[in-house]
């Protein structure tokens, strides 16, 4: 009984702690998975009913925001196949090396030019939701939430190279999208004027 | 032409991971030295360097509602009661 009692507090303190302070970056990651905010508040809530449950899994101190994370994302897909619209499946990687091929077009797009500038916060979150999910995922890990590759490639269950040219290719079809954004708002690429 | 082709492409990957934090300290002071003696490298090092900022900065960030955090307190007062 006494033990049971122990094994509660050391969660309860362990989810106030260490859990709940990861709340917002997790629906923010929630939602732009799921671009609704109802899916987002029930994965979110899944998430961390998982991580209590298994709580026990959790080492105290170590990388709770990865940790949560990692669960998010497997209930992600989990509740994607439950639904049957299974999330894109990458294999982009092995047909295409970004390593072997020349910089595409976006790799040199001047963001600070004002047509970017003066773009809202709404139409760069639309660039970056109509990527496919798994080019979205990295450039949320890293460029918003700001894991490194290894933790990255633990939470997405991919090798660090793939994680690599994953948020390269991912960066590169962001920047096309934004351009082509900008370019039907009267934004000429310098590099194509000769 | 691909030798050129083949030096930006590398030192595109280095400032990738540069700008990814995932350089050795001696690796990235390898790189800003190369980038500061060539005024073509440090134009794609700023361009790389505004879109990671601009991506920051312009992507929303949603905040969670008061009452999904009550929601998940109140379900796991319930499953941990015996």
């Amino acid at each position: 009984m006494e033990e049971n009692n122990n094994k509660k507090n050391f969660g309860d303190k362990i989810f106030e702690e260490e859990f709940l302070p990861q709340i917002d970056a997790l629906y923010n990651f929630a939602y732009h998975l799921t671009y609704n905010e109802e899916d987002a508040n029930d994965l979110v809530q899944e998430t961390y009913l998982k991580a209590y449950r298994f709580i026990d899994k959790y080492i105290e101190g170590t990388n709770a925001k990865a940790w949560l994370f990692k669960i998010l994302k497997n209930a992600f897909i989990n509740q994607y196949r439950k639904k049957s619209k299974q999330p894109t499946k990458v294999d982009y990687e092995e047909i295409v090396s970004y390593h072997d091929r020349d910089d595409e077009g976006g790799s040199y797009l001047d963001l600070r030019h004002e047509i970017f500038q003066g773009m809202m916060g709404d139409e760069v979150t639309i660039a970056l939701n109509s990527l496919p999910v798994d080019f979205k995922t990295v450039i949320l890990l890293c460029d918003i939430e700001g894991f490194t590759y290894e933790e990255i490639s633990k939470i997405v269950d991919i090798p660090i190279g793939t994680v690599r040219s994953r948020l390269h290719r991912a960066r590169n079809m962001l920047k096309d999208k934004l351009k082509n954004y900008a370019e039907e708002r009267g934004y000429i690429d310098k590099r194509s004027k000769s | 032409m691909n030798t050129i082709s083949n030096d930006n492409r590398t030192l595109m990957q280095k400032v990738m991971l540069y700008l990814d934090n995932e350089l050795t300290k001696e690796a990235e002071r390898a790189l800003l030295l190369e980038i500061q003696s060539d005024p073509q490298f440090m134009e794609l090092f700023n361009k790389e360097k505004s879109f990671r900022e601009f991506i920051r900065s312009k992507v929303n960030r949603r905040k969670v509602s008061a009452s999904l955090v009550e929601n998940i307190k109140h379900k796991i007062r319930v499953t941990s009661t015996p």
